[in-house]
């Protein structure tokens, strides 16, 4: 009976909702315009992906295409490595567009990432991107809240609402109809981005897209908005006119989605601003200058490591030593620079997290901030993974160096040095770069606060809801006895 | 007249003590004054940018200088060498950021191939990034509208819906009445828009130049032309509900559709494989020539600088003259690509240009990039100038690389200082199109309202 009443309220709203030709157009318009995100963002995420990999292509082959080179040429040459995108950076872009595209690996020191989306876009992107995760976080509560605002209070000012309670619908029951019947028209309206982005993961024409990446976002996007339905029909019930519902409404999508998180953000970079490229690489220069040169072999650190070396193989002088001198030098200074310019990395990276921490309080305030972040964790387009990928290629950078320097020490004599020539064979034996993606588990448990505040986005109108049902009844008696 | 102006003052109070207005005001003021002071901050990080760019360069170069025999060929030092290329920025740069947040107003350049150091970028949290940024502009641009709509979508709705139309109409003609209330909102958006511009003025340290003027020009047409359409709507005789969400749908295909469509649309137009293709090219060009001939690799350096082709470089040992023609072939090899790379942004700078003035919000906030010099535009005219100074540099230390120069004959104060990249256009020329865009934009909102809306409210 209780479930009939509410199933019969909600097709009451449905219905009321079709006949207003403003939301039906509203609907419309968001339709076409996630079916348009979908294609264009698959598009654009089709010929990026396209391009990196033809480059890497090309660079993998040059690497094998090199002649016989001495290892420490090699070490120049060095290698380039293009980020990846995740498969579903067409769904969600994440941060990609702000993290670099190419990436030099070189010998003693660490190059950005250069290029990238933000890079070559014109000052329109800071107004926002189209892509199907900003139709469904920002666009579609907006929505849902013209198609909403009017659910209670609108048969309160027509005084059907008394009519509904004298005719033994309870106020749960009817709350609880206006929510599943805006719930219902929410749905319907992002049902297009769900198939159309199933579609595409599905075809695999992407890569691989685990199952459980696909329900993850399924469950974030239908909780936010399951929460901007109890919102929106909260207000609708709270408010004494369907206009005054409204404006309370918009005022709160404005702050939400739109001033919170530019406001969060920059208060971040407030709070924790980040060295300017110029300081960090002062800072860098200052760190490498203190423990000395590899290239310069009168310096001071490299006079102990010579003695060290002398005193180890029980010879007087560098030239009689079983090994290359110089490629110790250098595996030696590698080691050293190397170190250096991750501490100075990892101090970037913790002024960054600093600042993200103070985003994801924000995210507390703003579920939209809160969504975009557990989206782009699970699309795995978020920083982790931009992170995952400078650990990564640092890494794979490395050893590639390192080996060269191996190569250098146990291949090449210390007399006549530069003239010697490594065969070009070997270039074949050196691994090739392949980012390994951040696991799902990973990048979910470092966001329990985003997910508290989706929690508590749904849990705060469902008990205001609670107070709602009370005051409704109110509504219908006092009314009654007018 | 009096009583006209106690209408007005009536109007201005049944406004304020309004707890909506209220609280907007005040977050609108607070959200101001924070942007103003942000942007006085945002001038201090570049100013401070720039510093250390300079004395990072003074610090490696004594460094260098004393850590290294004074016989140190000049070449070798140079290879450690970063040379500051600081462009100072506008004052407006502070409230108008465009894409500073990106990119670095302060590289640092080596003598070594420039395609391979043209492209660094600023230090930036790509997840703060990608929450959007918050300057004045964007605050005045995209939020203040908002503001306007929340005021007037119910200017002659709310009487009628109250009952009171019929009673006010007998005190004054209903379009003197909807000019005295609309009166009163200009006067409260004004104040709004003005506190935050005064402190920005003096804390961003603002001149009213013409670059300011423009800018103080474009904000207050920006708003005129919300005012126009919210008037063109809110006159007609449509139900409030329906006015605010004609209203704010209106807002969102202005201020959050167009453009992000259009930005997809001119990434889809104007792709830049060219970024991928001319790092790739530099570095081939570059490390080719370590497996050719010296003298193969002189005669490319020498046909882009036939004045000094008369040297000869030893075919046996190494110069670092030979070193730093190589890099040239890199950059030799990369010419074409970077060339396309720039004709590329250029397109997509134009192109959106063009389409923005048929955007209102997008006319006047690309404008106010253009005005502070933090375009796109603006970013490659920077990186030409890096691209001229990097030609200097060569030209200064090419005679000392040939000769073999130690560091201690080398004359390190009288290295070419950084030229900064002109501004690319005057003030008129950057304000004006939009400026006319946007009275366009109004003309037509109000023709289209008094048109569309029906029956007037009189």
């Amino acid at each position: 009976m209780g479930l009939r009443n509410a199933l019969l309220v909600a097709r009451r709203q449905v219905g009321s909702v079709r006949e207003d030709r403003y939301v039906v157009f509203l609907l419309g318009l968001v339709i076409a315009l996630g079916v348009v995100a979908v294609l264009g963002a698959r598009h654009h995420a089709a010929s990026e992906a396209e391009q990196r990999a033809r480059y890497q292509a090309m660079v993998e082959r040059q690497w094998l295409e090199q002649p016989d080179r001495h290892p420490h040429r090699v070490i120049h040459y060095g290698f380039l490595v293009f980020r990846e995108e995740a498969p579903l950076a067409f769904f969600d872009p994440g941060v990609g567009a702000w993290a670099g595209t190419s990436l030099f690996l070189e010998g003693h020191r660490q190059n950005t990432a250069n290029f990238g989306d933000a890079r070559h876009a014109t000052g329109m992107l800071r107004f926002g991107r189209l892509t199907p995760a900003s139709v469904l976080a920002l666009l579609l509560p907006l929505f849902v809240v013209a198609a909403g605002f009017a659910s209670v209070s609108a048969e309160r000012e027509r005084g059907t609402l008394r009519l509904l309670l004298a005719q033994g619908a309870t106020p749960a029951q009817i709350l609880a109809g206006k929510v599943l019947g805006t719930g219902a028209v929410a749905a319907l309206a992002a049902l297009p981005i769900g198939v159309a982005t199933l579609v595409i993961a599905g075809s695999g024409a992407v890569g691989p897209v685990s199952a459980g990446r696909m329900a993850g976002l399924a469950g974030i996007y239908a909780a936010y908005l399951a929460g901007w339905v109890l919102v929106t029909v909260l207000a609708s019930s709270f408010r004494a006119s369907s206009r005054s519902a409204l404006a309370q409404l918009i005022a709160v999508w404005v702050v939400l989605c739109v001033a919170v998180p530019r406001l969060g953000a920059s208060v971040a970079g407030a709070v924790h601003p980040l060295p300017s490229r110029a300081e960090f690489t002062a800072r860098v220069e200052r760190a490498l200058n203190e423990v000395g040169d590899s290239h310069n072999p009168d310096d001071p650190f490299f006079r102990s490591l010579r003695d060290e070396y002398l005193a180890r193989y029980e010879v007087v002088s560098i030239e009689e030593l079983p090994v290359n001198w110089g490629g110790v030098v250098s595996r030696e200074g590698e080691a050293v620079t190397s170190r250096i310019h991750e501490e100075q990395q990892r101090d970037l990276v913790e002024g960054q997290r600093r600042q993200d921490r103070i985003l994801s309080l924000a995210g507390l305030l703003s579920p939209y901030l809160a969504t975009r972040d557990l989206s782009m964790a699970v699309s795995g387009t978020g920083p982790e993974a931009v992170e995952a990928f400078r650990a990564q290629a640092e890494a794979h950078r490395y050893d590639l160096i390192q080996r060269l320097n191996d190569l250098h020490i146990s291949e090449i004599h210390y007399e006549n040095d530069r003239a010697q020539r490594l065969p070009r064979e070997h270039w074949a034996e050196f691994p090739t770069f392949g980012t390994r993606p951040p696991p799902l588990g990973g990048a979910l448990a470092g966001r329990a606060l985003a997910l508290a505040a989706l929690a508590l986005w749904i849990l705060i109108p469902l008990l205001g809801l609670g107070v709602a049902r009370a005051r409704l009844a109110r509504v219908g008696v006092e009314r009654a006895a007018s | 007249m009096r009583a006209r102006l106690r209408l007005l003052r009536l109007d201005m109070l049944r406004l304020t003590r309004s707890t909506g207005v209220g609280v907007a005001v005040v977050l609108l003021l607070a959200i101001g004054v924070y942007t103003a002071w942000r942007g006085g901050r945002n001038i201090e990080a570049a100013e401070s940018s720039a510093v250390a760019a300079e004395t990072g360069y003074q610090d490696q170069l004594e460094y260098l200088l004393s850590s290294y025999p004074l016989t140190t060929e000049a070449g070798e030092v140079l290879y450690y060498l970063a040379f500051p290329a600081p462009q100072p920025s506008l004052p407006l740069a502070g409230l108008a950021r465009g894409r500073t947040e990106v990119e670095t107003a302060s590289l640092r350049i080596r003598l070594l191939a420039l395609e391979g150091q043209l492209y660094e970028h600023e230090t930036v949290n790509p997840r703060l990034a990608a929450a959007g940024d918050l300057d004045l502009a964007f605050l005045l641009i995209a939020l203040l509208p908002l503001f306007i709509i929340a005021l007037t979508y119910d200017l002659v709705s709310s009487e009628r819906e109250g009952g009171t139309w019929n009673l006010v109409r007998l005190f004054a003609r209903p379009r003197r009445l909807l000019a005295l209330k609309l009166a009163s909102r200009v006067c409260l958006v004004g104040a709004v828009v003005a506190v935050p511009v005064t402190v920005a003025a003096s804390l961003a340290g603002l001149s009213l130049d013409g670059r300011a003027g423009w800018a103080v020009a474009l904000i207050a047409l920006h708003t005129g032309f919300w005012f126009a359409l919210c008037l063109g709507v809110a006159s007609g005789r449509r139900s409030s509900t329906a006015n605010a969400m004609i209203l704010v749908g209106t807002w969102v295909a202005l201020t959050l559709l167009a453009p992000a469509a259009l930005s997809l649309a001119n990434a889809i137009l104007h792709p830049v494989p060219e970024a991928l293709e001319l790092t790739v090219r530099q570095r081939q060009g570059y490390h080719e020539a370590w497996d050719m001939t010296k003298d193969e690799t002189m005669q490319g350096f020498f046909e882009d600088y036939p004045e000094w082709s008369d040297r000869t470089v030893p075919e046996d040992v190494f110069t670092w003259s030979w070193y730093y023609a190589m890099n040239h072939r890199g950059d030799r090899a990369a010419r074409e690509a970077s060339a396309a790379y720039r004709d590329v942004l250029r397109e997509r700078e134009g192109w959106a240009r063009r389409w923005s003035l048929l955007v209102p919000p997008l006319a006047a906030q690309l404008a106010l990039d253009r005005l502070a010099a933090t375009d796109l535009g603006a970013q490659l005219a920077y990186q030409d100038a890096v691209r001229q100074h990097h030609e200097r540099l060569k030209t200064y230390f090419y005679p000392h690389l040939f000769a073999a120069t130690p560091i201690n004959a080398v004359d390190w104060d009288g290295v070419p200082v950084f030229e900064p990249a002109a501004l690319e256009e005057g003030a008129t020329r950057a304000g004006f199109p939009a400026a006319t865009a946007l009275v366009l934009a109004s003309i037509l909102v109000l023709a289209a309202g008094a048109r569309l809306s029906g029956p007037r409210a009189d």
